[in-house]
């Protein structure tokens, strides 16, 4: 009677709808995409065994205030009992049976490190309360509900406000057309380059709004979209950020692998470990970080092999004269 | 001699009219590697290449081009189009190779 529990693929989301967080503020989407599942999701579970009665179950979930038990031994996920099933022993007569044999066992699970924006996704879809969580070796690790993402997002927008603030703090403000703050995050995915280059795009459209100098756009624009190629094509996947205050543009790219043997050599013009489809893309003629040194003011680059990278480029920002 | 002028004298298909349509065009570069695009510091470069992919649009952004002549009558992915007008990018595809394309731009920018 058990049913292996489906968990979705990323073919599977190509073709529904997009959520209705699309249309949320920036920050919004940034964070559902760099959340992982495994952040959001409960992982101190509670749960029931299958020889466990319906009634046992009903009593577990009154106790801790939940609507919903996965039904678990030894990390193997077999079911879930809900509110229903137990409303439907109490008609039946039958809340003395073992959960196995009235939990319900065609699930839909999520894996902990798919991204937020696809339980949201899911959860759009499918309108469940609640959805069992799975690791790669298909062992429950967790449980995600609508409540646990409220809360988490709460959380991060508390942090991303908390960071700014700080950072105003920091920076006394200027006089004149550049005393503008702005701290953003990209998450820039191996080999993407369907939206490789957009955080920079995106970035040069901020600042051509706030009228910036054409030339330091350029300069900016530069470093950051040779650093978010780098990310695509050499990394497993990384952040951008990069912000502008007190007359300094500071772009950083951040990855946690696979890293650099030689830095120097990375560093010299022509040298490049890309391959012949990445340079079928126009991509890896070994002047990406060279380019980066070019346009800044200050360089910086940190790396070992077998862990990550991290480069720092910074831009000043020539303030007007005041008169 | 504007991008709209230079895409009728090469015979090219106008895809695309970005906000660089009716700029004069001060420098060209011919190239398939886009960091070395990114290498020229010339403001409203006309970009002759042969990759008929959306980061050649995306880096014609980010070095401000006029606009952007696909060589060798490629056909062009749909999704080149719809970056070109995300980004309102000047898109022309143009039938001659990229030599010949260089020899007909170089005596059209002569005359002007």
């Amino acid at each position: 009677m058990s049913e292996a529990p489906q968990t979705p693929d990323a073919s599977d989301a190509k073709n529904e709808p997009e959520p209705a967080a699309v249309n949320e503020p920036l920050v919004l989407l940034e964070l559902i995409q760099r959340l992982k599942v495994r952040d959001v999701m409960t992982a101190k579970l509670v749960t029931v065994s299958r020889k466990d009665t319906l009634r046992e179950a009903q009593e577990l979930m009154k106790q801790k205030k939940i609507s919903g038990i996965p039904v678990e031994e030894n990390g193997r996920f077999f079911g879930l009992v809900s509110v229903d099933d137990i409303i439907r022993a109490l008609g039946g007569g039958y809340i003395d049976d073992a959960c196995s044999r009235h939990m319900t066992t065609q699930l839909v699970v999520l894996e902990d490190d798919m991204p937020l924006s696809f339980a949201l996704r899911y959860f759009d879809r499918y309108h469940y309360g609640r959805f069992p969580v799975l690791n790669r070796d298909r062992r429950l690790v967790g449980i995600i509900c609508q409540r646990d993402i409220n809360r988490a997002l709460l959380v991060e927008l508390a942090n991303e406000l908390n960071r700014l603030e700080t950072s105003f703090g920091q920076t006394p403000g200027l006089d004149g057309a550049y005393s503008i703050y702005v701290l953003r995050e990209y998450p820039i995915c191996k080999y993407d380059f369907e939206n490789a280059g957009k955080a920079a795009n995106q970035i040069k459209k901020v600042l051509q709004e706030k009228q910036f100098p054409p030339k330091v756009i350029r300069r900016i624009a530069v470093a950051a979209y040779e650093l978010e190629i780098n990310l695509c094509v050499h990394s497993d996947g990384g952040v951008l950020s990069w912000q502008v205050s007190n007359g300094r543009a500071e772009i950083i790219a951040r990855d946690a692998g696979p890293g650099i043997e030689d830095v120097e050599w990375a560093c010299r013009d022509g040298t490049s470990t890309a391959n012949e489809w990445i340079r079928s893309l126009g991509f890896g003629a070994g002047m990406g970080l060279v380019n980066v040194k070019r346009v800044s003011d200050e360089f910086e680059i940190t790396s070992k092999k077998g862990s990550g990278t991290t480069v720092k480029c910074v831009i000043n920002i020539d303030l007007p004269v005041a008169t | 001699m504007t991008m709209i002028e230079m895409a009728d004298v090469l015979k090219a298909d106008l895809l695309v009219k970005g906000e660089g349509i009716h700029k004069a065009i001060r420098h060209v570069v011919a190239s398939d590697l886009m960091s070395d695009v990114l290498l020229v510091d010339e403001d409203d470069m006309l970009l002759l290449t042969s990759l008929a992919s959306d980061q050649v649009l995306r880096t014609a952004q980010i070095v401000g081009a006029a606009g952007v002549i696909v060589v060798n009558g490629k056909t062009l992915p749909s999704s080149m189009v719809n970056v070109a007008n995300d980004l309102r990018m000047t898109l022309a595809v143009c039938r001659l190779s990229k030599y010949a394309t260089c020899i007909a731009v170089h005596e059209a920018l002569k005359k002007t």
